[in-house]
């Protein structure tokens, strides 16, 4: 168990013919990914478009999203594991309890109906979003779903894609992982990165307070984040680097504004698959780029002197 | 300027076999001669060398990327790299962060490395990479024996404007070679399929074989004069018995120039992994009558690697095979890309096998400006581990001492043992820079001469052939000192190469409909923008 099988959104729009979406409702948090990407595009090998397509979306309440689907399976909420793991058995023909799979909100034929469903796809696909990788079960959900799709690979071609959005987050992640070997979740304080969700990620280490400045760039936490990282943030010296007033400028201490990445800043932004994208400004702004702010802070903090170790038995053999 | 004195300068590009000159450098470059008074590197008794250059490596972009992802805990087991006044943060290990790549290929006397795979669709993505891959200079090569667009047009037997879509789809990725992956294969893998008959029609196709889609491809870079020629991984990568598709393949490459990567992954006999066997001495002879082909090894040394590579269904096999990670990324329209974490283990007959494969081909193959030292990193091993094979390479008793630990049951399966070829200095200057900055086509690199790159390796001499290539006594890259006694002296940026071949321009008007039609950005988008890179330079086609 391990890794993900996926594709680039493309392989969707011209090959899949069976898609489902869990625990996300892309009709509001992701609005184009049906028209672009995913249900309505007439692709290479889809001519006809939505009419070539299955669409199941699975979720605990009956989003917007439902309207566009073929099936909606309802599931009881903190069930998503079990009903994973069923379908992992089923799909290999393995035997179910069927009194544990009434326990999830759906019935065991349903289940099969679906089961069957993935296995008969020509090229089937799983967009999942926070409503299985947040909830009960968390990270193990993620691995489960994964672990779905990897699994129907010994009967038919199957991927699975996390739906991530708020902004650069995977460009933030690309990037950290070339610079640093991990995503997220990094810790620098010792010269080298070490890596450890659960302690050095952001939130953790805000409400442990084990951090006494903060710097925002591209993110709103004070609107997600849990009360008593809030709390910190507005503690300690917050410096936010962002285009307009969020929650988080109005508790920061210093609030930069900015201009507009891809509005009126260029960049490069990475899609959810990975794929980057440069980014054109339409307008021109008065305010500086986000990223000429942090090269003059760099600048800046390069003038003091230094707190690590200096080569200097190095310096002296040059 | 600088003078290094008195050194034995191995330049086989220039015939030098360990004579006693004085290299002098300025402005980056080797020139004749330096005023007296400037910097002097007393290089008495020490051995000079043209900085190393590897022709096949996978350090930079998606796939790789996906990889460091999916493998943390290698991360956490890997050499770290501290910041320090003169040396960035980063991590060694199979897949090492970007900064690391540049110190431990320059820490072990490397100034060029060649990205063997990069699709169009994210090569903006692998740029950026390489140009936070510091000291080196890079290049790559972009996927195309799977391209959709290239494939259709091979089935309507439209070749010249496929030429043209070549040449655009290079200068689209800012590449300045072309790799072909498991022609056929990928692109059929597409629907979990695979292509494993040379003679026999992709799946979707009924005009295009992979031996087609080989010859086709051979022949247009050719035509182009791109100096790399065909990079190519064939189909039925390492499974046994793939050498007789290996021998079909080059076959087919008659008449045009072609360099076989990774060769030891496609030169096994037998017929499943229980009678698996060494091919490599009917590799060799073929390879050793046909000069129109080069290769490089892909060697394997037992330990942990990632395997990366566009072959996506060989990675959906490998992935049945050990039960371990799988990382599966399909691009559109253009390849695929399967990530396996792998342990090579001596005791297991298969492993036992493929590391004896790659030192016969490197020893079985005649000339050494034919055949180059890699690993196909991180696939057989890693890149820092290229002294061990050095070492077994120039030392035939210890290579025996080694064969005596593999299983007894392999003996018979491989010819190793009764080879008794040791590299000499010279030839090891030519596998590890001369001969694949030949076949790159780089003429200021691989080489010691007037006007040529001052990329220079500088060793101490040492019986342990490991010992001596893992700690040079210096490294200099572009004239400068990067790296003294195992210590990052001085961090530069490297440059990148690229190619830009003529392409006729109504070729947008045919490509941009298609694009609309199967691709998710838009055709203006596509292309990598030239200042994306990091010192591009624009190699010519000629």
């Amino acid at each position: 168990m391990g890794g993900k099988v996926s594709c680039t959104l493309g392989e969707i729009k011209n090959r899949a013919d069976f898609i489902v979406y869990w625990g996300g409702n892309p009709a509001e948090c992701h609005p184009r990914h049906f028209t672009r990407y995913t249900l309505t595009q007439k692709g290479k090998f889809t001519p006809n478009g939505r009419k070539d397509r299955t669409m199941w979306l699975v979720d605990i309440r009956e989003t917007p999203s439902a309207k566009a689907a073929d099936v909606f399976m309802q599931v009881r909420p903190g069930k998503d594991f079990e009903i994973l793991t069923t379908l992992r058995a089923l799909v290999k023909g393995q035997r179910v309890n069927e009194a544990a799979v009434a326990d999830t909100g759906v019935s065991l034929q349903q289940l099969q109906e679906f089961a069957d469903g993935m296995k008969k796809a020509k090229f089937g696909v799983f967009f999942f979003g926070m409503g299985l990788s947040m909830t009960r079960g968390k990270h193990m959900n993620s691995a489960a779903i994964l672990t779905l799709a990897t699994e129907l690979n010994a009967f038919t071609k199957f991927v699975a894609m996390p739906m991530r959005g708020h902004g650069n987050v995977t460009g933030s992640d690309v990037v950290m992982r070339w610079t640093t070997g991990y995503p997220f979740g990094v810790n620098l304080c010792r010269g080298y990165p070490r890596f450890n969700p659960g302690e050095f990620s952001t939130i953790d280490l805000l409400v442990r307070r084990d951090v006494d400045a903060v710097l925002v760039a591209g993110a709103d936490p004070g609107a997600t984040m849990p009360q008593p990282a809030i709390d910190h943030l507005a503690r300690i010296p917050t410096i936010v680097l962002d285009p307009k007033v969020t929650h988080t400028s109005k508790i920061a201490k210093v609030h930069f504004t900015t201009a507009a990445t891809g509005v009126s800043a260029p960049g490069t932004v990475y899609r959810m698959d990975e794929i980057p994208l440069t980014l054109r400004p339409a307008l021109k702004s008065p305010y500086p780029t986000d990223e000429e702010i942090l090269k003059r802070i760099n600048a800046a903090i390069l003038k003091k002197s230094t707190w690590m170790p200096v080569d200097d038995q190095a310096d002296a053999l040059v | 300027m600088l003078r290094i004195k008195g050194g034995k300068v191995y330049d086989p590009a220039h015939g030098l076999n360990g004579v006693v000159q004085d290299i002098c450098v300025a402005d980056g470059k080797i020139v004749a001669d330096v005023p007296p008074g400037c910097r002097e590197i007393d290089a008495a008794g020490l051995f000079i060398f043209p900085g190393g250059v590897d022709i096949h490596t996978h350090v930079a972009g998606a796939a790789l990327n996906f990889a460091r992802a999916m493998t943390p805990e290698n991360q956490r087991q890997a050499t770290k790299f501290f910041h320090t006044a003169k040396r960035r943060t980063g991590i060694g290990g199979p897949t090492p962060t970007t900064f690391a790549t540049g110190y431990l290929y320059a820490g072990m006397g490397y100034t060029t490395v060649f990205e063997a795979a990069v699709p169009v669709l994210s090569a903006k993505h692998t740029h950026e990479e390489l140009s936070d891959t510091p000291i080196l200079d890079k290049g790559c090569c972009v996927l195309m024996a799977n391209n959709e667009i290239l494939l259709d047009l091979l089935q309507q037997g439209d070749v010249e404007r496929a030429k043209h879509v070549v040449a655009w789809l290079i200068w689209a990725a800012k590449a300045y070679g072309v790799k072909a992956v498991n022609p056929g294969g990928v692109a059929a893998w597409k629907w979990g399929g695979n292509a494993s008959a040379m003679s026999e029609p992709v799946s979707g196709y009924s005009q295009v074989t992979p031996l087609k889609i080989v010859s086709s491809l051979a022949r247009i870079i050719d035509e182009l004069k791109i100096p790399h020629p065909l990079h190519l991984h064939c189909n039925n990568l390492g499974a046994p018995g793939n050498y007789t598709t290996t021998l079909e393949t080059m076959k087919a490459l008659e008449g045009n120039r072609a360099h076989m990567a990774h060769l030891q992954f496609h030169a096994y006999g037998g017929d499943d992994w229980h009678t698996m066997r060494s091919e490599s001495q009917a590799i060799a002879d073929y390879f050793n009558a046909h000069p129109n082909l080069t290769c490089d090894a892909g060697a394997v040394l037992f330990g942990n690697a990632v395997t990366i590579t566009a072959d996506g269904p060989w990675q959906h096999l490998l992935y049945q095979l050990t039960g371990r990670k799988w990382g599966n990324i399909d691009v559109e329209n253009e390849t695929g890309c399967g990530i396996v974490p792998y342990s090579y283990k001596g005791s297991n007959l298969v492993n036992a096998v493929q590391w004896a494969v790659g030192l016969e081909l490197l020893l079985l193959i005649k000339d050494p400006w034919r055949i180059f030292l890699t690993t196909d990193h991180p696939n057989g091993a890693c890149f820092w581990r290229y002294p061990e094979i050095i070492h077994m390479l120039m030392n035939a008793a210890f290579r025996r001492e080694r064969v005596k630990k593999l299983p007894e049951k392999v003996l018979p399966r491989i010819v190793l043992p009764d080879l008794n070829r040791e590299y000499s200095l010279y030839e090891i200057a030519i596998i590890t820079s001369a001969g694949p900055a030949r076949a790159l086509g780089l003429k200021n690199k691989g080489q010691l001469g007037v006007g040529a790159d001052a990329d220079i390796a500088i060793y101490h001499e040492n019986p342990d052939g490991e010992y001596m290539f893992r700690y040079p006594r210096y490294v200099l890259k572009g004239g400068e000192v990067v790296v003294e006694d195992g210590e990052i002296r001085h961090q530069m940026g490297g440059r990148e190469f690229i190619v830009h071949p003529s392409y006729d321009p109504k070729i947008e008007d045919f490509l941009r409909p298609l694009f609309q039609q199967q691709y998710t950005m838009s055709f203006e988008n596509y292309p990598v923008e030239l200042e994306r890179l990091e010192h591009p330079i624009i190699h010519p086609c000629e």
